[in-house]
């Protein structure tokens, strides 16, 4: 059974792997700064002691330890790890996202746009590449965090009930006269579209308060937390491809500061949205990823101005995975003393969004339908290595 | 490839592009129900305005009429609708060639087309055109002052292909820094689209090869000054230069060079996907000027064309346009996201948006409505078919709805009659007055609203918010 839908948890920035998924507690205090591995409840998976909740739930997800390639720029890692091409070459390719909503549009019926993120793009390259606006993402904006997760578009302004809404959409009707022929097709479909948004049920997926104050509190009452809590009532909605994009993970300086409380919140966050999944029988069928661009620098830099930092550093990090196929409980990969570089079975960007292809049922070496003329590859081949076979369920 | 002039093949199908069928884009009749087609002719005494409460679009004769051809001219050569004034005192005079002339002169035309050469020069400070900041204010201004001054094309790129030195000072020396690639082959691949019109992945490997050795003494090299760069040539090879592919450009392959500016302007103005040779012929005779281009076509027949039988192309506006037209009917300010890169920069925020430099720096409402992300320079880059979710914001933003507010919710504005209310929004909205069918069904629908709720209190809100979201509105016609 293909996975419906994935949710990509983005840390924008690049997270060091030393204080997630690859901890090195034997490693000197110049790498680890003294800090230690907890025990999971996988015998012999170990994680950063700032993941006690994860901990608890490791047999549900799985640790890729070495994930590498050669960019040390944020966009250009950004770009290779969302669409598996180094940037060039005339073309600009879409994100996984995009060709997930373009690969989905047959098959998904829902109201909602088959892509959405939470809270805002990435920003810096466009998402959508060749494929134009028409698979380019819902980004919501506002705060899940708030008392209320304002989506602006999403629920009606100032307060307007239905009848309201229904008298302004009847005297626009009788307006919009222009040019009513065949040449404003998609302008019709559109606005369709966007009309049983507005007047169907589709907005409530973005209510917040519709879940208990218990569950709210078990995600966590931040920004990370109510996220995942609403991209999880928009994996039960159907939307096949769920970006919730958080930065802060950039690390240079203030590191240990920044990284306490960032795996403080994501650590409570994922714990809860895989736990909350399996209850619900939703995991087998939904892919979670969690990665960065890249990882971080290993020995600690403790010079002017860093005083305490970690660098970019693509050549080997971490990510995790969870469900829609995936076994969990896994380590992938070995790392060396330091976590600085691959000692068994590199992972590439290829090989790894390959792999969400392939348990979503989208052969990553088949045809990818283009506007440009071109016969495209939804990826380049894996490497030697290959695909994340030896974790599929 | 259909023209030989690639801007991508996805320009071959412009139709598709523009969001409309091929029939509707290259003029065919498409059968029209529900508007005033053919009104009165003018009679002596009935006033300009009269006549279009009559027929608002189109003449009998299938012509633009003046509130259309005031909006259309004001799109194209300025970035934005006229005020009310300015498209009132056109449809009095109706002096098409005094308005081309005036607004090609203006400072409007060079902010809007040198925003669209930059698009085509890809002027962004990061990824994966690495310009940087600095570079980029500098650049623009370069790009704005051939605009403004109307420097003839080929000197403009003999400029851009022979200098050299350093990125904050020699501003044309920045076409080699706006490559993704700097390589040779990358360079010749930026030349090639910029003034060729084509891809360079699609040429034969020999032409490849030719062109990429007039690019394979340049090089970058970084200062000590923070994100400076100096471009130059190696001094320890020979071999040709880039000048010299200035000349190839100027001989050989001038038909393709002329032909490919042209192409941009026409489908700017036109949608078409060729260029017409006949503007190709004027842009050869004027010196490889773009203004004599510009106003050849804004005063020819087929630029004032109707658009309801007369076959003009309907486009959905530029994201920047768009942007600009609703924060000045609601006076307000805008919000530009800049985290990134650094040196942070800071836009004031009356900046309009189609005078942002910088690629790399946008909201979320220029990313909604496919502003360019310019990282190839191709025409296809711009997105402006409509979507669900563009019309749900258009439809049900809450800020848009507060913006709306500016106009209608104070007293003075409601204070008039019902009827003055709805000839001021459709001036202000879509350049024209409310006809008389208009008028009269928007009265007739406002006295069957319930009385006393806020259903009539929100009734000139609703007309602007509706006016909006017309197709009228929202489209280049």
């Amino acid at each position: 059974m293909a996975a419906k839908s994935v949710i990509e948890l983005w840390l924008w920035g690049g997270p060091s792997q030393l204080e997630t998924f690859d901890p090195k507690p034997d490693a000197s205090p110049d790498y680890n700064n003294g800090l230690k591995a907890i025990d999971t409840v996988v015998p012999g998976m170990k994680v950063h002691e700032w993941w006690p909740n994860l901990a608890k739930c490791a047999n549900l997800c799985s640790f890729i330890r070495t994930m590498t390639h050669p960019h040390f720029g944020h966009e250009t890692a950004t770009y290779l790890m969302q669409t598996g091409r180094s940037p060039g070459g005339g073309i600009v390719y879409p994100a996984i996202g995009a060709v997930m909503a373009m690969m989905r549009a047959k098959t998904y019926s829902g109201d909602l746009p088959p892509y959405v993120i939470l809270t805002n793009a990435k920003g810096r390259f466009s998402e959508v590449g060749f494929l134009g606006d028409k698979y380019a993402p819902l980004v919501t904006g506002g705060n899940p965090n708030q008392p209320k997760f304002v989506v602006d578009g999403i629920v009606p302004p100032g307060g307007l009930t239905k009848e309201e809404i229904g008298v302004r959409f009847d005297l626009l009707s009788r307006m919009d006269t222009f040019g009513r022929n065949e040449a404003f097709a998609d302008f019709l479909t559109a606005g369709k579209e966007a009309r049983r948004i507005i007047e169907g049920s589709a907005a409530a997926t973005f209510d917040l308060s519709q879940e208990t104050d218990a569950m709210r509190d078990r995600y966590g009452r931040t920004w990370i937390g109510q996220s995942l809590l609403a991209a999880r009532r928009l994996v039960e909605y159907g939307v096949p491809y769920i970006t919730v994009n958080m930065g802060g993970w950039d690390s240079h300086k203030r590191h240990f500061e920044t990284m306490k409380q960032r795996t403080a919140d994501t650590d409570k966050a994922v714990s809860a949205f895989l736990c909350d999944l399996n209850e619900r029988k939703l995991l087998d069928k939904t892919i979670l990823w969690v990665s960065g661009e890249f990882g971080r620098t290993t020995k600690i830099d403790r010079n002017p101005p860093w005083n305490g930092g970690r660098n970019h550093y693509p050549r080997c990090f971490s990510a995790l995975v969870a469900g829609g196929g995936f076994r969990g409980g896994c380590v992938v990969g070995e790392s060396d003393e330091t976590a600085s570089k691959v000692v068994k079975r590199p992972v590439t960007p290829v090989d790894f969004l390959g792999s969400i292809y392939e348990l979503c049922g989208i052969d990553p070496d088949g045809q990818m339908p283009n506007n440009v003329g071109k016969k495209l590859t939804v990826l380049p081949p894996a490497s030697s290595e290959g695909r994340l076979r030896e974790i599929y369920a | 490839m259909e023209s030989g002039i690639c801007l991508n093949s996805a320009m071959a199908n412009s139709a598709k592009c523009h969001g409309m069928s091929r029939r509707a884009f290259l003029g065919g009749t498409a059968a029209f129900a529900g508007a005033p087609l053919f009104g009165a002719a003018p009679q002596g005494d009935k006033t300009e305005e009269s006549v279009l409460q009559n027929a608002p679009w189109e003449t009998v004769f299938g012509d633009a009429t003046p509130a259309v051809l005031v909006r259309r001219l004001y799109l194209d050569l300025a970035g934005r609708i006229p005020t009310v004034e300015e498209a009132k005192s056109f449809v009095r005079s109706r002096n098409r060639k005094g308005l081309v002339d005036k607004l090609l002169a203006s400072d409007s035309f060079a902010d809007y087309w040198s925003m669209r050469f930059c698009d085509i020069l890809r002027v962004k400070s990061e990824f994966p055109i690495n310009l940087w900041p600095n570079a980029v204010y500098v650049y623009h201004r370069r790009i704005r002052e051939f605009v403004k001054k109307d420097e003839p094309w080929t000197a403009f790129t003999r400029a851009l292909l022979s200098a050299t030195g350093s990125d904050f000072r020699d501003a044309e020396a920045n076409f080699f820094r706006a490559s993704a690639l700097r390589t040779p082959e990358g360079l010749a691949e930026a030349a090639t689209v910029t003034f060729l019109g084509e891809n360079y992945a699609d040429l034969s490997e020999k032409k490849r090869a030719e062109y990429a050795k007039y690019f394979r003494r340049v090089r970058i090299k970084n200062t000590r000054e923070w994100k400076e760069e100096i471009v130059y040539l190696d001094p320890s090879q020979d071999g040709p230069t880039p000048a010299a592919f200035a000349e190839y450009l100027f001989g050989p392959a001038r038909d393709k060079f002329a032909a490919a500016f042209v192409q941009r302007v026409d489908w700017w103005m036109l949608g078409l996907a060729k260029p017409d040779p006949a503007h190709v012929a004027i842009f050869r005779k004027n010196g490889f000027r773009l203004k004599p281009l510009v106003r050849a076509i804004a005063m020819s027949k087929a630029y004032g064309r109707g658009s309801v039988t007369g076959g003009f192309p309907c486009r959905r506006l530029d994201a920047e346009v768009l942007d600009d037209m609703i924060c000045d009917l609601t006076d307000t300010k805008r919000d530009y996201q800049s985290i990134a890169p650094e040196p942070f920069t800071f836009l004031p925020k009356d900046r309009r948006s189609i005078l942002i430099e910088d690629g790399s720096i946008s909201n979320a409402f220029l990313l909604l409505f496919g502003r360019p992300a310019r990282d190839t320079g191709l025409l296809s880059e711009r997105h402006n078919e409509i979507t669900a979710k563009q019309r749900l914001y258009l439809f049900n933003s809450g800020k848009l709805f507060r913006m709306l507010g500016r106009i209608t919710d104070n007293k003075a504005f409601r204070a008039r009659p019902l009827r003055t209310i709805v000839q001021d929004l459709y001036w202000r909205f879509l350049s024209r007055p409310a006809t008389f069918d208009e008028e009269e069904m928007l009265l007739t629908f406002f006295q069957a609203l319930p009385k006393g709720g806020g259903a009539r209190w929100r009734f000139s809100k609703d007309v602007a918010w509706s006016l909006m979201n017309t197709r009228e509105f929202l489209y280049q016609h």
